[in-house]
């Protein structure tokens, strides 16, 4: 509007009136752009995510995690145990393709635990976990569900004060983690 | 340093001033060269870390044996102040702590440079301080036994011998270092270990035995040794046999039978029972017809090959609850847990008096440790494997590190190695690690690692 109006005003007013709009769309999306990339390069560590709250403990890295709450690689959303490994649907660990390991008699090599990761998070650190509630973002394409792992702590995982922000009746947020939907977006 | 010891009155006064010295350099070298292997185990430095450590040690023996000048050299002394104005045991207390760091005088051989980054490599406190003792030994004797210091300091023959002697002991070092882990069959695995005999399996192939130096092949499967008894089954065909023999001393028949453990007293297996569920059970060779059932069936893969030493049989249990290693007293039919841990996966025990060695694999580690049986403390670590799984950067591409978690530090290089079946003997400590191939079959090969 006031590109428009100052183009306007003039006597090549719609010559100025188009570069106007023009200047201002170029400049505006630039602005835009830079404000998302400053977000997302400098404030936080994985897509969606708001604040700086950090990972709960999670056996590869990011705190991807299935419906459920147990964990998943981040990078291709497969189930792991606590000690990382790829597994199967019962728990049992399976090399790169997907097989189940053996011993050299053949049998099944033997199971590690699987935990849900605010869990984890709640037996490292001595309190009761909750999961209360989440809210959802666009990331990689598809609908991703940020949760807070939740409890009566003064502190959150980074050390420092714990906030409400997605918990309830006076617990707080201990740490953060995700779970990616199949849904488009 | 010898003639500062040497100063003191011939008698007691002279005991007191070389005990002063010999504590200084105790003290000063265990705690110097422990925080070494205490900063090596904050650190955990990799394999770069440790081939650069091993390029210089190599370096330094060739220096000392050529007698090459030393470099970097310190031009410090102790101060000689501290001699005239204390008491002569106070200061030489005071010598040795200086002289105990290694780093505080003149430094008489290169191998002293090459020991500071083997011990950062070695990661552990405890080794730190047996080489901060050794070192401490080492510069205590010469001025401690030497009457003569011209002897060392003026004549070139003295400094020379103890440049060799340095260079002899650093190349033994590395020797040991690297004949550590030495292979004993591959493929071969699940072993069981009496005095200098070995057994073990190759899959698809049959049992062996290892006894001074030849190897036997075995006329059955999975053989287990136990004082003066050995055995193998042959399908369900189990044969107990005299160990120096190997004549048969009870045969019988164990349906589903899949592995053993044998003593004077006993016989302990594993067996597979027609719903394809898995249970320990034992019985004496006394009376083999009355059978004890040590565990519950169990799932394939929950439970680990049982260890049998005297009346004490150990085993594993693993599964998604957690592991345990437990034992059971086949005289008194009394179980113990001896370990459990939802967080890591322990696995394998074998036990040899009031030792247990086990594995036990965690999400930044897989470790051999032998500790004692009863669970108090964690043992030591005999062997190391990277962990089963890596991890990921943390944060999201484009994202900022603040608030990321890794479970490891720093990032480990995985492998798809697991450490597996042990076995114990007076001297040696016995794995298997496993090695995955296709379809998800694993290979195993047997490593044998000396206790001490």
């Amino acid at each position: 509007m006031l590109s428009e109006t100052v183009a306007e005003s003039t006597s090549r007013r719609g010559f100025l009136a188009r570069a106007g709009r023009l200047l201002l769309a170029v400049s505006g999306t630039g602005f835009v752009a830079a404000a998302l990339r400053a977000q997302q390069a400098e404030a936080f560590h994985f897509c969606g995510h708001i604040y700086t709250t950090g990972s709960c403990p999670h056996p590869t890295g990011l705190p991807r995690i299935d419906r459920a709450g147990f964990p998943l690689r981040a990078a291709d959303g497969h189930p792991v145990d606590d000690l990382g490994r790829p597994v199967d649907s019962l728990g049992r660990p399976v090399d790169a393709r997907g097989d189940l390991l053996r011993d050299p008699d053949g049998n099944p090599l033997p199971s590690a635990p699987r935990t849900r990761i605010c869990q984890v998070a709640a037996q490292e650190h001595g309190f009761r976990p909750y999961h209360d509630g989440s809210w959802y973002r666009c990331c990689g394409g598809h609908v991703r569900r940020l949760m807070d792992c939740c409890g009566y702590v003064r502190n959150r995982i980074n050390g420092d004060a714990a906030l409400t922000g997605y918990c309830y009746s006076g617990r707080r947020v201990f740490c953060v983690m995700y779970y990616d939907s199949k849904i488009r977006c | 340093m010898v003639g500062t010891v040497r100063a003191a009155r011939p008698g007691r006064p002279r005991v007191l001033a070389a005990a002063a010295f010999a504590a200084g350099l105790t003290v000063s070298g265990a705690l110097t060269f422990g925080a070494l292997g205490a900063i090596g185990s904050l650190l955990r430095p990799g394999r770069g870390f440790l081939v650069a450590a091993a390029v210089l040690a190599g370096a330094a023996v060739l220096a000392d044996l050529a007698g090459l000048r030393v470099r970097p050299q310190l031009r410090l002394q102790v101060p000689e102040r501290w001699r005239q104005t204390m008491p002569l045991p106070r200061a030489l207390f005071l010598y040795g702590l200086l002289l105990g760091t290694g780093l505080t005088t003149f430094v008489a051989a290169a191998a002293a440079w090459a020991l500071l980054p083997l011990i950062v490599t070695l990661a552990s406190v405890p080794a730190g301080v047996v080489v901060g003792l050794s070192f401490a030994a080492g510069r205590a004797l010469p001025v401690l036994a030497v009457r003569d210091e011209t002897a060392l300091a003026e004549r070139p023959r003295g400094l020379r011998a103890l440049r060799i002697l340095a260079a002899a002991s650093l190349a033994l070092a590395l020797a040991a270092g690297e004949a550590r882990a030495a292979q004993v069959a591959s493929p071969g695995g699940d072993p069981s270990a009496e005095a200098a005999d070995l057994v073990w399996q190759v899959p698809g192939v049959g049992g062996f035995l290892l006894r001074n130096g030849q190897q036997t092949q075995l006329p059955g499967n999975d053989p287990a040794l136990g004082g003066t008894r050995i055995a193998w089954h042959a399908g369900d065909e189990v044969t107990i046999a005299d160990s120096t023999t190997l004549q048969p001393v009870l045969q019988l028949a164990i349906p589903g039978v899949e592995k053993l453990a044998v003593s004077d007293e006993w016989l302990a297996y594993r067996v597979r029972l027609a719903n394809g569920k898995e249970e320990l059970r034992a019985f004496a060779l006394a009376d083999p017809t009355t059978t004890t059932v040590l565990t519950h069936a169990r799932e394939r893969g929950y439970l680990g090959r049982p260890s049998l030493s005297g009346d004490l049989v150990v085993y594993h249990l693993a599964g998604p609850a957690g592991s345990g290693l437990f034992s059971f007293d086949l005289a008194t039919g009394k179980r113990r847990r001896l370990r459990f841990s939802t967080q890591a996966q322990l696995l394998s025990p074998a036990r040899l008096g009031s030792k247990l060695l086990y594995v036990r694999i965690s999400r930044c580690s897989q470790e051999l440790r032998l500790g004692p049986l009863d669970g108090n403390g964690a043992g030591r670590v005999l062997y190391k494997l990277p962990p089963l799984a890596g991890e990921d950067a943390g944060h999201e591409r484009g994202h900022t590190h603040q608030g990321e978690h890794l479970p490891c530090t720093p990032k480990p290089k995985p492998t798809a190695r697991m450490l597996w079946t042990t076995a114990l003997s007076g001297t040696t400590a016995y794995v298997t690690v496993l090695r995955p191939g296709s379809g998800g079959q694993t290979t195993p090969t047997l490593l044998a690692l000396n206790r001490s």
